[in-house]
C-alpha cells in the first residue's frame, strides 16, 4: 500500500459535500444499546462485534485526522491512526462481520447511521486496495464480463432456450416465449445470475407470470444482471460502471420500465444508489419484480389459486429491498391474497433480522463459519413460525437460507416469491390472449 | 468565569453548528418513495418510543435512567440560571428538584458504574466517556449541594464552566449532533417510504 493510498484513504473522512458524514460522526456515545440489534453480536456474544465498535473504528480515525480534539489530545478522545492495526480490525469487522442490513441504524438511539460509517470504512479499504480477494473477484467478472458469475452468452442463451420449452410445457401454449433482446418493448427485465446459472426454475417462473399478465416484455443477452457487489465493495467508480450498463441497455431496447429481478441489494444498488453513482436521474420507470407481480395481482392481470398452497407458509424480508429500500407491504399483499396459512416471523418487516448473507457475506468464502454462526439467529426465527416454505424476494437470501435450511436442520422450502406465484398461477389462455389484444406487443 | 466559559462554549458550538447547516441536506437523485417531513416527525417522536425502538425496549432501566439523567441535566441547567440571578427557590419545589436531581445523580453514576463494569462497554469507551459523565455528575450533584450549602455555589460555578468548556470539544456536543443524526435519519427513511412505518 502507497502513502498516496493511505492518505486518500484519510480523505474519504473529510467530510464534504452534506451533512451526512459529519453529522454521523460526531454522533455516537459509545452506550452499547445497538448491541442486540446486530445478528453477528447476538450469534457470538463477541464483544467486538457491536454496531458501535464497528462505527467506532471509522470514527476514531476521523477524530485523530480531522477534528480538533483528535489531533491535539487523541488520547482524550480514542482516536486511532489508520495503521497496520487498526487497517487489519476494519477488514475484519467491516467486511467479515457486518451485511450492512441497517438494523441497527434503525434502533439507535441517537439515530447514528451506523451502515453508512460501516460503508464509509469499506470505501476506505477499497481505495487502499483491501477489499477482501474473493468479493473482488465477484466485481471484477462483473466489470470484465458483463455478469457478476461470467457466465458466457452462449451458456445463457441455452439455458434460456430450455428454460423456454419448459414454460411452453408448463403454460401449454408452443407459442409462449421468453423474449430475447427485443427492442420497443414495454419491460426490460433482469436477472440475477444465480438464475441462469444455479436457480434456471425462477426464470421461467417468472416468464410465466409475464405470459400470463400478457406482458410486454424482454431480456438482455448484453446487460441482464441486476446485482452490483462494487456496492458493497465500496468502490463507487466500479459500481457506478455496472449500473451505467443497464442504463444504456435501457436506451438501447427501448424500453419503457425496467423491472428488477429478486435481488435485495441489487434492487437498493439500482433503485437508490445509481442515480447518485451516475449523478442523474432516470429518466424511465423503475421497480422490483415484487411490486410488478403485487401490481399485476391488484389489476386482475393475473388470477392465483388459493388452493394451490396449503402448507404454512412465512416470508423472509431482504434489508435491502425492505428496511432499506420501503418495498413493504407489496410481499405481504401478494401471500396473503392466495396463501391461505401465511404466518410472519418475530420480528418482521423493517425490524426483520438479516439472514447473514448480505452485505457481500455470502462471495466471502473466508467469512463462512461467522455467516453460519450469524444464520442462527435466522434459523431460529424460521424455526418458531412453524412453516414449511419460506418465501423471499432476494436470490442471495435464498442462498444463505437453502445453506441454514441444511445447516440448521430446518426441513423447510425456501422459494422466490415468483416460484410460489408461478406455482399457484392459473392460466387462462382466452383472457391472456384478450389480455394482448387489449395491450398489444411492441 | 462562567461568562467567559459560556462564551467560548457558544462560539466553538456555533462552528459545529454552522458546519451542519453549510454542508446542507444529503443530496438524492433517487426518486422519493415517501414523504420526509412526516418522516422526521416520526423520528423524533414515535421511533424513539420504548415500544418502537429495540435499544429502548430491550433495555428498560438503562433507558429509563438515561431518560431521568438527561432531565437532570436540562433542570441543572435551568436551575444554574435561576440561582444565578438570584431567584429565591422556596421550600416544596427546594425538596422536590433536591430529590429528582440526587436520583439523576444516581442515575448517572449508575450509568458511570456500568460502562467500568460491562466489558463490552470498557472496549467501546475512551477517556472521554468518563471524563464527560463525570462532569455532568459533578455539576449535577454541586448544584444540589449549593441549593442548600451556600458554600458550594462556587464549585458549582466552577463545575459549570468546566462543563461548559468541555461541552464542544467531547462527546457531550451529542447534544448538537443528535438533531442532525436524527433528521437525517427521518429524511433517510423518509425518501425510502419506510418511515413512518
Amino acid at each position: 500500500m502507497t502513502n498516496d493510498q493511505l492518505q486518500h484513504a484519510i480523505d474519504l473522512l473529510r467530510p464534504s459535500g452534506d451533512s451526512r458524514l459529519l453529522t454521523h460522526l460526531n454522533s455516537c456515545v459509545h452506550c452499547g444499546l445497538c448491541a442486540e440489534s446486530c445478528l453477528f453480536y447476538l450469534a457470538t456474544g463477541d464483544e467486538r462485534l457491536t454496531p458501535a465498535r464497528k462505527a467506532d473504528l471509522v470514527s476514531s480515525i476521523y477524530r485523530r485526522y480531522h477534528s480538533v480534539t483528535g489531533k491535539l489530545l487523541p488520547w482524550l478522545v480514542g482516536a486511532r491512526e489508520l495503521n497496520s492495526e487498526s487497517i487489519d480490525e476494519m477488514v475484519e469487522l467491516l467486511f467479515g462481520s457486518c451485511t450492512l442490513c441497517g438494523r441497527c441504524t434503525m434502533h439507535c438511539s441517537i439515530g447514528v447511521d451506523v451502515t453508512f460509517l460501516v460503508q464509509t470504512g469499506r470505501k476506505m479499504l477499497s481505495e487502499m486496495g483491501l477489499v477482501p480477494a474473493t468479493l473482488q473477484a465477484t466485481v471484477q467478472a462483473a466489470v470484465e464480463t458483463g455478469n457478476n458469475m461470467a457466465i458466457p452468452v452462449e451458456d445463457y442463451r441455452d439455458t434460456l432456450q430450455w428454460m423456454e420449452e419448459e414454460l411452453t410445457d408448463e403454460v401449454g401454449d408452443p407459442e409462449a416465449r421468453i423474449p430475447l433482446d427485443k427492442p420497443g418493448r414495454k419491460i426490460l427485465y433482469t436477472l440475477n445470475p444465480r438464475e441462469p446459472k444455479f436457480f434456471p426454475l425462477s426464470i421461467s417462473a417468472m416468464a410465466k407470470i409475464f405470459y400470463a399478465a400478457g406482458e410486454s416484455w424482454t431480456l438482455s443477452t448484453r446487460m441482464y444482471d441486476v446485482t452490483n457487489y462494487a456496492y458493497f465493495s465500496g468502490n463507487d467508480g466500479e459500481a457506478a460502471l455496472i449500473a451505467d450498463r443497464l442504463w444504456s441497455e435501457m436506451k438501447n431496447l427501448q424500453a419503457e420500465q425496467l423491472v428488477l429481478a429478486e435481488c435485495g441489494h441489487g434492487t437498493r444498488a439500482f433503485r437508490w444508489e445509481s442515480p447518485n453513482y451516475l449523478e442523474r436521474s432516470f429518466p424511465f420507470p423503475v421497480m422490483s419484480s415484487v411490486e410488478y407481480i403485487a401490481g399485476c395481482i391488484r389489476e386482475g392481470r393475473i388470477r392465483l389459486d388459493p388452493e394451490k398452497i396449503r402448507e404454512r407458509v412465512t416470508l423472509h424480508d431482504p434489508c435491502n429491498l425492505v428496511r432499506n429500500g420501503g418495498v413493504v407491504r407489496e410481499q405481504r399483499y401478494i401471500l396473503q391474497s392466495f396463501v391461505p396459512d401465511f404466518v410472519e416471523m418475530t420480528p418482521s418487516g423493517i425490524d426483520n433480522h438479516c439472514c447473514g448473507g448480505g452485505g457481500g457475506m455470502l462471495s466471502m468464502s473466508e467469512y463462512n463459519e461467522w455467516r453460519m454462526k450469524a444464520g442462527s439467529v435466522k434459523a431460529e426465527q424460521i424455526r418458531r413460525t412453524g412453516a414449511s416454505i419460506v418465501v423471499t424476494p432476494c436470490h442471495n437470501c435464498v442462498d444463505q437460507l437453502i445453506q441454514i435450511n441444511a445447516f440448521y436442520k430446518l426441513g423447510v422450502r425456501i422459494l422466490t416469491m415468483a416460484e410460489i406465484v408461478a406455482d399457484a398461477l392459473i392460466i387462462e389462455h382466452e383472457t391472456r390472449i384478450a389480455k394482448q389484444s387489449r395491450a398489444p406487443l411492441k | 468565569m462562567v461568562v467567559l466559559a459560556l462564551g467560548i462554549s457558544l462560539c466553538v458550538s456555533l462552528v459545529h453548528f454552522v458546519r451542519i447547516v453549510n454542508a446542507g441536506i444529503p443530496r438524492d437523485l433517487a426518486p422519493a418513495a415517501g414523504e420526509v417531513s412526516p418522516a422526521v416527525r416520526y423520528s423524533f417522536t414515535g421511533a424513539m418510543s420504548p415500544t418502537k425502538k429495540e435499544s429502548a425496549y430491550l433495555h428498560l432501566p438503562t433507558y429509563a435512567t438515561g431518560i431521568i439523567f438527561h432531565l437532570g441535566t436540562f433542570l441543572s441547567f435551568f436551575l444554574f440560571v435561576w440561582i444565578w440571578i438570584g431567584l429565591p427557590l422556596p421550600g416544596i419545589p427546594l425538596v422536590l428538584v433536591t430529590g429528582f436531581l440526587t436520583l439523576s445523580v444516581a442515575c448517572g453514576l449508575s450509568m458511570l458504574g456500568k460502562r467500568i463494569l460491562e466489558r463490552k462497554l470498557r472496549l467501546l469507551s475512551n477517556p472521554d466517556d468518563y471524563l464527560s459523565n463525570m462532569l455532568v455528575d459533578l455539576f449535577q450533584a454541586t448544584l444540589v449541594l449549593s441549593l442548600w450549602i451556600s458554600a458550594m455555589k462556587p464549585f458549582c460555578f466552577l463545575t459549570m464552566a468546566l462543563l461548559l468548556l468541555y461541552f464542544p470539544v467531547g462527546k457531550l456536543k451529542h447534544a448538537l449532533y443528535f438533531f442532525a443524526a436524527r433528521y437525517q435519519l427521518g429524511w433517510f427513511f423518509g425518501r425510502r417510504g419506510v418511515w413512518p412505518p
